[in-house]
């Protein structure tokens, strides 16, 4: 073969390699799926219960990635514009940052809807399906201090916080808040550790606030993913002990992923905040399509979520999105 | 003579080529942007439409201006590892002039000039602190610049935490936004901003002594000491420049994003220090132009556009542009033996 043959069957294979992209865009709807990452299941389960959803209602999914990067994000929404796709499902990284975002879309006249992440305040219209992350948290510390009440005692609390830039954490955060500032008699808080939803960040922080006050036995944190660092740094310090043994630190996670629930199942865990992926998917895509029909929808649609304790256990496992990413993972 | 005799003519043909691939990374370049945009325009027709070539143009004008900068700092042998860092503080500080919510001009009309003057300002420090370290107390700049981007990063979260409950600044004045999207008459204002960068670049390096002295240290510093050359201040003179390119460039990211941001565009590092070497701008010093600059940031930003329309997965993206950067790395070091070879 010479250059001018290598050349030509260059060209033809990159083409070729192209048009099973260009056939698959040929669906009645094409959905622009733009999530800021992949760090967490939570998001890995949200993501693949889009990619289920649109191809079950006969969409057309294109996905964008932005690795936290919010500039590039919005480059990504200017190119899903140009591509002209019928609507965009939006996790960003950034509440004020998306800002521009939504005014490039609502200028294209292309529906977004925000998935589990508002953006703040602004002129710019866009639609919002969110977890009621402060009562779900209100709810979950609820739990927490109840069963601390039962057993007596104080309780020194250690509280690990997401990014800040973030509504969602936020919020957690003020949930958390709301029930432990009334409950001081019981519970205080001797720690408050800055994850921005960075595991290693997070090991760090709890492995340090467990090393200034190792007499912290009330824990919560604002996401289920960075359970495996929070029984690590437990198991360092000598504290990961299941439900009724002795030195069990009571603890309350928020998400309901599968090592929530497996930790749950197993003792470690005391409550869990849900929020229903399956729900949230389903009220985006609907949001989606309701915006297409000329439907007037809320800015804020609400997922009410729920708290699993180990009370409610057996009752509510089945609607907790982590129960079924579980079972299929273990049979 | 004897070597000329020996060499099959169909061997001597392929060493032309090599030759003048690796003299020229240009035709790399654009050899790459051609076939990519055929191959994206064969699986979304739209790719080539006027609206996305425009649109390729516009988001590369940021990235340019830091890569420019970077630039200077590649030339002279060095390397600045902190300008990310160094774009997000200076957004977090001007963004805390500005903003609406509480800032500091909030409401005031010198709010956006004095916003301005703080990405320039911050940006300048920041770099004229690395290159001090650099040339003065001759620390390596990957250790000085890394070592910055730890302490100005970190610096920038904390400031930002100090100012709002979130992690970032919105509330920006319009009067800045429009740097970002405004225009005069028909052409944008960040064109405007960054033509005005090019030229001056360009000028700089082709057409001064500074730009003769820049290539010079970072062929060989020594002789270049020897001949005259004001060697330290010369690499002090790269490093502010740099930060303040990397100003410049949060400037117009911010404006974009209408929010300033303590990680505005954290990710950036390797597509800043990717486009240059893509282009042909030396990792070893001594070589480099703005069009080098200008050609590597393009190859780089119409190969994430392309994979963007076509809906590819992070993961797909991260590995093809790694492999560009790399590929562009290897020819670097080639470049330098062969040259080295020849002398």
């Amino acid at each position: 073969m010479n250059r001018r043959e290598f050349t030509k069957a260059a060209l033809l294979g990159a083409v070729a390699a192209g048009l099973p992209i260009a056939s698959f865009a040929q669906g009645s709807r094409t959905i622009a799926v733009m999530f800021d990452s992949l760090q967490s299941p939570f998001w890995i389960s949200s993501f693949d219960a889009f990619k289920a959803e649109i191809a079950e209602r006969g969409w057309t999914m294109l996905e964008n990635i932005s690795n936290l990067d919010d500039s590039r994000q919005f480059q990504q929404v200017q190119s899903m514009i140009e591509r002209g796709v019928d609507g965009i499902v939006i996790v960003q990284t950034d509440a004020n940052a998306v800002i521009p975002a939504i005014r490039a879309a609502n200028a294209a006249g292309i529906p977004m809807v925000h998935y589990n992440r508002p953006p703040a305040e602004s002129d710019a219209k866009s639609v919002a399906v969110q977890a009621d992350n402060r009562t779900i948290m209100r709810d979950t510390v609820t739990a927490l201090v109840e069963e601390a009440k039962k057993q007596g005692g104080k309780y020194k609390a250690a509280l690990l916080i997401g990014d800040l830039g973030d509504q969602n954490a936020i919020a957690r955060r003020d949930g958390f808040f709301d029930v432990v500032d009334q409950n001081t008699d019981t519970v205080e808080v001797v720690a408050r550790i800055a994850t921005e939803w960075n595991a290693d960040v997070a090991f760090a922080g709890l492995t340090n606030a467990l090393q200034a006050n190792p007499d912290i036995n009330f824990l919560v944190t604002s996401s289920d993913f960075l359970h495996p660092q929070i029984e690590q740094a437990l198991k360092v310090a000598g504290k990961w002990h299941k439900r009724g043994e002795e030195g069990h630190v009571l603890f309350a996670g928020f998400d309901g992923d599968e090592g929530g629930y497996a930790r749950l199942a197993d003792g470690y865990l005391d409550a869990v905040g849900v929020q229903n992926v399956f729900f949230e998917v389903d009220l985006t895509l609907n949001a989606l399509q309701d915006m297409w029909d000329g439907k007037e929808v809320d800015d804020l649609l609400l997922d009410p979520g729920f708290v699993i304790t180990p009370y409610n256990f057996e009752e509510k496992r089945d609607e907790m999105w982590g129960y079924l990413v579980w079972k299929s993972q273990n049979g | 003579m004897v070597s000329d005799t020996t060499v099959p003519p169909r061997k001597q043909g392929y060493r032309v080529l090599i030759a003048r691939l690796l003299s020229e990374p240009a035709f790399t370049v654009i050899g790459l942007l051609v076939v990519y945009t055929l191959a994206v325009t064969a699986a979304v027709p739209g790719f080539l439409g006027a609206g996305t070539l425009s649109a390729i143009f516009i988001s590369l004008l940021p990235l340019l201006i830091a890569v420019i900068g970077q630039s200077f700092v590649m030339i002279v042998a060095g390397i600045d590892l902190s300008v990310t860092a160094t774009m997000g503080l200076t957004s977090v500080i001007a963004g805390s002039v500005m903003t609406a919510n509480g800032g500091y001009l909030a409401d005031s009309a010198l709010a956006v000039p004095v916003g301005i003057f703080c990405f320039l300002f911050f940006g300048a420090l920041v770099g004229l602190f690395n290159g001090l370290c650099v040339a003065f107390i001759r620390m390596p700049p990957f250790i000085v610049t890394l070592a910055t981007m730890m302490f100005v990063s970190g610096a920038a979260v904390l400031y930002s935490s100090w100012h709002t409950t979130s992690v970032s600044i919105g509330g920006l004045p319009s009067g800045f936004t429009r740097i970002g999207y405004g225009t005069i008459g028909p052409i944008a204002f960040a064109l405007i901003l960054t033509v005005l960068v090019v030229v001056a670049a360009d000028f700089g390096l082709r057409r001064t002594t500074w730009g003769r002295w820049l290539f010079a240290i970072g062929n060989n510093p020594t002789a270049a000491l020897i001949s005259g050359v004001p060697v330290r201040a010369v690499q002090v003179s790269a490093y502010t420049l740099c930060g303040t390119c990397a100003g410049l460039s949060a400037m117009i990211y911010s404006a974009r994003l209408e929010t300033g941001t303590p990680v505005l565009s954290q990710n950036l590092l390797l597509d800043i220090i990717g486009s240059a070497v893509i282009g042909g701008v030396s990792l070893f010093g001594g070589r480099g132009s703005v069009l080098a600059a200008f050609l590597g940031v393009l190859l780089l930003t119409v190969i994430d556009k392309g994979m963007q329309f076509i809906g590819l997965t992070l993961f797909v993206v991260l590995s093809v542009k790694g492999a560009i950067i790399l590929l562009a790395a290897v020819l670097d070091a080639l470049r330098l033996r062969y040259a080295e070879g020849k002398s």
